[in-house]
This record gives C-alpha cells, structure tokens and sequence, in this order.
C-alpha cells in the first residue's frame, strides 16, 4: 500500500494525476431519455480496440500472397491453439463494429448532436464511418477464398463505373486490370497500415473533441439535463464498461456457436459461383444498382447509381453546415425526416437484396 | 422463282401421278435416246425407276410424250437438263423425302434419305461454293439404279463395301477433305469375321452401312453418330442381340444386355463416362473379331495395364496358362464384368478365389486371400469412418478440410492395393496398402480430435460466459449501489 501511493506521488509530480481525477470527478453526462445513444460510440470503440487486438494476433499467422493467403488461414483455424477463435472474433467484431457504428451515427443524426459547435465531431465521425467500410471491404478479400474474390471483383468494378476517375480508381485499387495477387497485396496494405494510420489520427480528433465538448444534449433536453447530470467517472465509465462486457459475451457466443466459414479457395479461373453478394452492409447498395434501368438520362444506370451515392455519401459528411435550424438550437423536422428516410431506405434496399438472394 | 418451283412441282407430279396412264405412253425421249445407245439410256433400261413407271423427264423435265424434241425439251415444257451440284440430290429427294408421294407411287419403303443424307458428313461443304461433299449419284449412280436387295446394285451388301472404299481407301482422295482420318478400313474389314463372311457372299454379314448407317453418316465424335461410344453397344446389339437375325451363326446373343449390368456398360451408357470402354475398344472396329484365348490379356492390358502386367508376373499366369484359362475372363467375365470388390477376395460361397483355394487343396493362396481382403475391408472401413468423422466435424462447423484432403492418399492406396492384388504375393499387396491403413487411421484420429476439441470450445464457451456474467451482475449491484449512495448525499446535502 506504502508503494502505491508513493508510486502514485512519484507520477503526479511527474503528470499531475491530482488534476486529472479532479477534471474525472468534474466532468458529467447529460441525462435524459435519450441517453442510453451515448453508449454505443462507446461500444464502436471498444469493438474497435477487439479489433486492433485480434487483428495483430491474426498477423502473426497470416501471410499474404496468391499461394499462402488461403493456406495460411486454414493452417491457423485447424492448427494454431485458438487461431478459430481469433478469426471468428475479428470477423465477428467487425460486423458488429459497422452495426455499432452505424447506430451511433444514426442517433447522433437524429439527435441532431451534430449542430455547432459538433461539427468536427460528426465530419470526423462521418469519415471514421466510412473508413470502417473501407476496413470490412479490404479485409474480406485477405483470406483469399472464392465469395471474396469474386465480391472484390464485383465490387471493384463498381468502383471503376465512376466517371473521369473510375479507370483509375480501378487500377489502383486492383494494382492492375484484374483482381489478382497483387490486388490481394495491396488490399492487406491498405487494411494493415493505410487505414489504420488515418483511423488513428481521425479518431484522435473524434475523442479530442467529444472529451473537450462533452456530450450533446438533444434540443428540448437541456434543461431537464441541467437537473440530473450523471457523473462521468465512475456512473458512465462503469456503465460503459457493463455494456462492454454484454457485447464481449455475445461475441464469443457468436464465435463459437457460428464460427466464421473459410470456403473454397479463390480460383481466378473458375466461373463466378451463383450468388455472390457483398457483406450486408454493402447489400443495399448492390442491390439499388441491379434494379436500376440500363440507362437513366444519358447515364449507363450503375454510374447513375454509383455517382447519386458519392453525393449523398459527401452531402452527408456535411450536413451540419446545411441545417441551419438545428444551429440556432431550434427543432427543425425536414432533417429528422431526411435521416428517417435514408434509415427506411437502407432497411428496404437491405432487406430486399437478402430476400433475393 | 416460287412460280417456277410451283410449275416444276406440278409438272413433276403430273409426271408420276396415274402410273398406269404413264407406263401406256410412250417415253420419246427414252426411245430416241436409245437408238442412239448412249450410256446413259442404257444404263436406264434396267433402272429400278424406269421399272417403276418412271421416264427421263421424271429427272429432266421437259414433256416425254412428244414426240417433237424441240418442244418436249422446252423451257416452256419444264425442262432443265442434267441437274447439278444440289439440284441432283433435290430432284431425288423430290420424291425420295415425302413420304405421301412415294406412298402414292406405291412404294411403302422408308424415306427421308435426302434429310439424312444432308445432316450427314458427306454434306459437309466444301470448296469455295461450300456445296455439299456428295450427292446421291455418287453411291446410286445416275441412270442404272437398282434397289439395295438386287445384289447387282452398287449399294447392295455385296457391293457396298467396295463403293465406300473407292474413296475412304484412297489416302490422297480423303487427304483433301479430312487428313485425320485412317483410310485403311478396308484392309482391316476383310480380316474380320463380318469382312470374311462378306467375302463369301453372306448377305446378312454386316457391311459399312450396317454400322455407319446408310445416308445420315456422322463422324464418330458427334453425339447422334451410330458409331458414337455411346452408341455402339446399341449398334452391335442391333444384330448381335438379335436372337432370329443371329440363329444361322450360332453364338450368344446376350452380349449387350450383359453389357448394360457390366461395370463398363454402366459406367459408359449410366454415367455418361466415354473413358469407358464400348464393344469396339476390345474387339475392334472395321477389324471386329472375338479376342482369342492368348490375346486377352492384351485386350483388358490396353486399359488396365499395371494389373496386366503383375498379372504376367505373377504365379497365376503360368498356371492358367498350363490350363488353357484365358487370363482376364476366368476370374472377371468378359462382358459382365463386375466391379472388383474386395467380395471377389472373399472366401465364402460364390466368392472368386474361394472357388478354387480352399484349405484342403491349396492352403497357401487361400491363406493369401483372406489376409488382402481382410486389409482390403479394414483400409475400405476405416476410410469410411474417418469421412464420417470428418463429416460430422464439419457440421459442428470446425475446420478439417486437410485431413479430408489426406484422406485422398489412402483412398489412392486403396485402389493401388486393388491392383497390387494381381501380383497375388501379400507382401507386395501390403507394400502398397499398409500406407494407406496408416494415413486413414490418422485422418480418423483428427476426425476424432476436431469432433473433441468442438465440446471443448463449448465447455469453454460456458465457462467464459458464466464469468463474464457473474460480473455483470456483479458491476449493475455495484452501479445501482454507488447510484443510491450518492442519492442519499444529495439528499443529505439539500
């Protein structure tokens, strides 16, 4: 106990552990019906830090590469002590991650948290969000199996439909005409050093500005907030904590109980199997641009669709500079009404694509 | 042009209809022709058309019964002339391929040869006009046409033969149309006992068109070819599995339905598999005869040639040879050949190798095959068992697939150790098995371990889940706790 507390001394000359509990003991969480949204940034981020953790376990098995990708996953899911487990997690965690992350946008939208002065917040917000999908895309090829490849394939030629960029973008993503090894390569780059190192610096920025601005309170909420707030260490931090753990149960029970498959190894040869879809949370796009006509205007119907999605992907990132209402702290509906659409929307499209599978 | 086929058609008809009215007129042009004895009137004379009523304008057009030759071969009469290129086989087929038309002349033979003829390979076109290969007169002739059964037609049994071989015998002729293809059938058919049996004058032995058919000829690659694989035993057991057609001969005629029960005949006519062999692969084609007692070894050898060649190694060989056995068939058959299962190593009633070795009068072999058909039975098992291991495993959703992969190696030996048994010496059999065994009954014990290690993640799940639980449980008590303290300060406060 003597050593504690003076190891505790010898760190507060040093770092000022005394200002920090202070500014703990300080710092509140509004209160109000709509609280229980707060948690899931923090559910993000906890997904997120599984994530990191598995990812580097899963690093020191896999090896990237045409010949090894595949091989080197089975050698790690039937030989390496709990390998299974460290993939299915990383897999798991992943989609539950876009889920969390989804819902928390979603609530902040509707909220609408994102009004000044939350604006970093929510573009930084936006950017991890997208980011996180960039992450889902880039790590479902690694394995190398055939649903992968033949959904980057898909999914890369989207990415080429655009107009002016597409050719480009394609060559880039691909590292060449087609989805091949070097693809693959580039694919684990982008996954293990590019978006990692944007991610980090994007989600400094988004926890800089939460912990400096504190949470938003929903307009209409203020004052009952004023009355009741909730002290955020240790009320939040343990409540945060207890939702932790309630996800991390229901990812290993997820993880042993429907263990994610590895498939039949990619063969670029091989005739594209029926039913090749994107993961879920790409569906309802893939499945607005099938049911788009082969020509809308002077557009073919997939650039159409693919160049509609830029704008709204960018309108979205921005919208806090649209909605003048909600800066001036009044209640506007036509937002509300925007982001309920864009939530049925997806639903339907997503739904829609998993009936017609 | 649709008028002049109309007028053509109508002239034709007017032609043949009222065959008695026609026979009473004279055909002029028949009756000069003929006083000029030219070729072709006298090849006409004994034509089987002719007989049947038929005149030159029949072909030619024109008007027979005048007697003007200006006019009878008019335009304005219907006349074209000699016919060329298509048009030969079309004024045939005019009445050759409409049923009703030859009904009406009274011919109830078969029709449709024009039909046959041009989905045939000697259709197929050629040169810079792709007109087809062949017409009818190049098999029937021109003006002496007899019918098939007259054994003076070109196309008769007798003479068939040498008529495809005008051509098919001649490697410059056939060089310019397919290089590929042998053209030594001739020779080959007159060693065979349907070759010899021609040659002799037997009518009911079968020649090319017996096979090949007569006017729809493919080349044997195409799927509706008569000489396809999957269409041979069908065109063998055509006559050989007809017991009337073949009584003169006197040999069997349950060759094909033995066939169809056969492990090739499924194999060939049940799974689709052309890797199997059909009637040609082991008696021949245009060479067709039965294999000989010395010669089938050889036969079953071109396909099985490691089992044929541990067979001639071993001490079987020289013992059925003593005995006049043919090699293969004593022990597999011929045309039923049944699937070598590890059954036929067995020793009990209607076993193969029992049949002969028994404990009594040949204790060494009998001893020998009940040690490979216990290996052979206990690698098949224990193959078996692992996959169901494997499979179970798999449902539980664990990942097994390179011990699946493994077990490949020992179904590989299992189907070496089939071949091993020809050497009939246990030590070489086992040389070949024993690795098999031993991969099997390790896949079988990872099949085991995977299915284990599922309980365990369970268990293991259960207890982590437990933990993580408790402490759940334990942080909400704790939260509402501290929550109710600080209540009450509050409330101690104001």
């Amino acid at each position: 106990m003597e050593l504690f507390t003076s190891l505790r001394g010898w760190l507060d000359e040093r770092v000022d552990l005394e200002g920090l509990a202070a500014l703990a003991r300080k710092k509140t969480v509004p209160s109000h019906r709509h609280s229980i949204w707060y948690y899931f940034g923090g559910v993000t981020l906890f997904l997120f830090i599984i994530q990191v953790c598995s990812g580097i376990l899963l690093l020191f098995y896999y090896r990237p590469g045409e010949d090894t990708a595949f091989e080197s996953i089975r050698f790690l899911m039937s030989k390496v002590q709990f390998g299974w487990l460290m993939r299915s997690i990383h897999s798991w965690s992943a989609n539950l991650m876009v889920l969390a992350a989804a819902i928390h946008m979603f609530s902040v939208f509707l909220t609408k948290a994102y009004r000044k002065p939350r604006e970093i917040t929510w573009v930084s917000g936006v950017l991890l969000f997208y980011l996180t999908l960039a992450f889902g895309f880039s790590g479902y090829l690694l394995p190398w199996n055939e649903l992968a490849f033949f959904a980057t394939k898909v999914g890369t030629d989207i990415a080429g439909s655009v107009p002016f960029v597409g050719g480009a973008m394609l060559e880039l993503l691909r590292g060449g005409e087609q989805v091949t090894g070097a693809t693959l390569s580039r694919f684990f780059g982008f996954h293990v050093a590019l978006f990692p190192a944007i991610f980090t610096v994007l989600l400094a920025v988004h926890l800089i500005m939460v912990q400096r601005q504190g949470m938003s309170t929903p307009i209409g909420h203020e004052k009952s907030s004023e009355e009741t707030p909730m002290p955020f260490f240790p009320n939040f931090v343990l409540r945060d904590v207890l939702l932790w753990l309630i996800v991390l149960n229901i990812l290993a029970v997820l993880a042993v109980f429907f263990p994610w498959e590895l498939g039949v190894k990619a063969d670029p040869f091989a005739a594209a199997p029926a039913g090749i879809t994107p993961e879920w949370y790409f569906l309802f796009m893939f499945q607005v641009l099938k049911l788009l006509p082969s020509h809308v205007l002077f557009l073919e119907g997939e650039v159409f669709g693919v160049l509609v999605f830029g704008i709204a992907m960018a309108l979205w990132t921005v919208i806090p500079f649209f909605d003048r209402k909600s800066q001036r702290g009044q209640q506007g509906r036509f937002f509300t009404y925007v982001g309920i659409a864009v939530i049925v929307f997806i639903l339907f499209f997503t739904i829609l694509g998993w009936v017609m599978l | 042009m649709k008028y002049l086929s109309l007028l053509f058609s109508g002239i034709m008809l007017c032609s043949f209809v009222g065959t008695a009215a026609a026979q009473d007129r004279q055909d002029e042009c028949y009756a000069c022709h003929a006083s000029m004895e030219d070729d072709a009137s006298q090849a006409f004379a004994t034509d089987v058309h002719r007989n049947g009523g038929l005149t030159c304008a029949s072909c030619h057009g024109g008007d027979a019964s005048l007697d003007d030759m200006d006019e009878g071969m008019s335009s304005a009469r219907g006349f074209k002339g000699v016919p060329a290129g298509k048009a030969i086989s079309a004024t045939c087929g005019g009445c050759h391929d409409d049923k009703e038309r030859m009904g009406a002349l009274g011919f109830d033979g078969t029709t449709g040869q024009l039909t046959a003829l041009r989905n045939s390979a000697h259709s197929r076109g050629s040169g810079a006009t792709a007109s087809p290969l062949m017409e009818c007169t190049h098999c029937h002739g021109a003006h002496g046409i007899r019918p098939a059964r007259d054994p003076a037609s070109r196309v008769s049994r007798r003479n068939v033969v040498a008529l495809c071989s005008s051509c098919h015998d001649n490697p410059r002729y056939m060089q310019q149309y397919n290089p590929s293809l042998p053209t030594d059938q001739l020779a080959k058919y007159r060693t065979s006992v349907h070759g010899q049996r021609n040659a002799r004058g037997d009518s009911r032995a079968a020649a090319c068109p017996d096979c090949h058919m007569a006017h729809e000829i493919r080349p044997a690659s195409a799927a509706s070819s008569s000489v396809n694989a999957m269409n041979i035993p069908m065109t063998c057991g055509k006559c050989h599995g007809d017991a009337k057609y073949m009584e003169p001969y006197g040999i069997p005629t349950n060759q094909l339905a033995l066939f169809r029960g056969s492990v090739h005949g499924k194999s060939l006519l049940e799974k689709r598999d052309v890797s199997a062999p059909s009637c040609n692969d082991c008696h021949g084609n245009h060479g067709a005869a039965p294999p000989n007692v010395e010669s089938i070894g050889n036969v079953c050898g071109t396909c099985h040639a490691l089992n044929a060649e541990l067979f001639r190694a071993s001490r079987h060989a020289v013992e059925f040879e003593k005995a006049g056995y043919p090699e293969c068939e004593t022990c597999h058959g011929n045309h039923d050949v049944r699937p070598a299962t590890a059954e036929l190593l067995a020793l009990g009633a209607g076993s193969l190798c029992g049949s002969c070795h028994s404990t009594e009068n040949a204790p060494e072999g009998f001893r020998a095959a009940k040690v490979m058909h216990v290996l052979l039975d206990s690698l098949r098992n224990t193959v078996a068992l692992a996959e169901r291991r494997i499979d179970d495993a798999e449902q539980k959703g664990m990942e097994i697939e390179d011990v699946r992969f493994s077990l490949r190696d020992a179904r590989q030996a299992r189907l070496q150790a089939r071949t091993a048994v020809h050497a009939f010496s246990v030590e070489k059999f086992s040389e070949v098995l024993d690795p098999g065994l031993l991969i099997a009954r390790q896949a079988l014990i990872d099949a085991e371990a995977a299915n284990d290690d599922y309980y365990f993640r369970r268990s293991g799940l259960a207890i982590a889940t437990l933990i993580i639980t408790v402490t759940v449980i334990l942080l909400f008590l704790y939260i509402r706790r501290i929550e109710q303290q600080q209540r009450s300060r509050k409330q101690a406060v104001s």
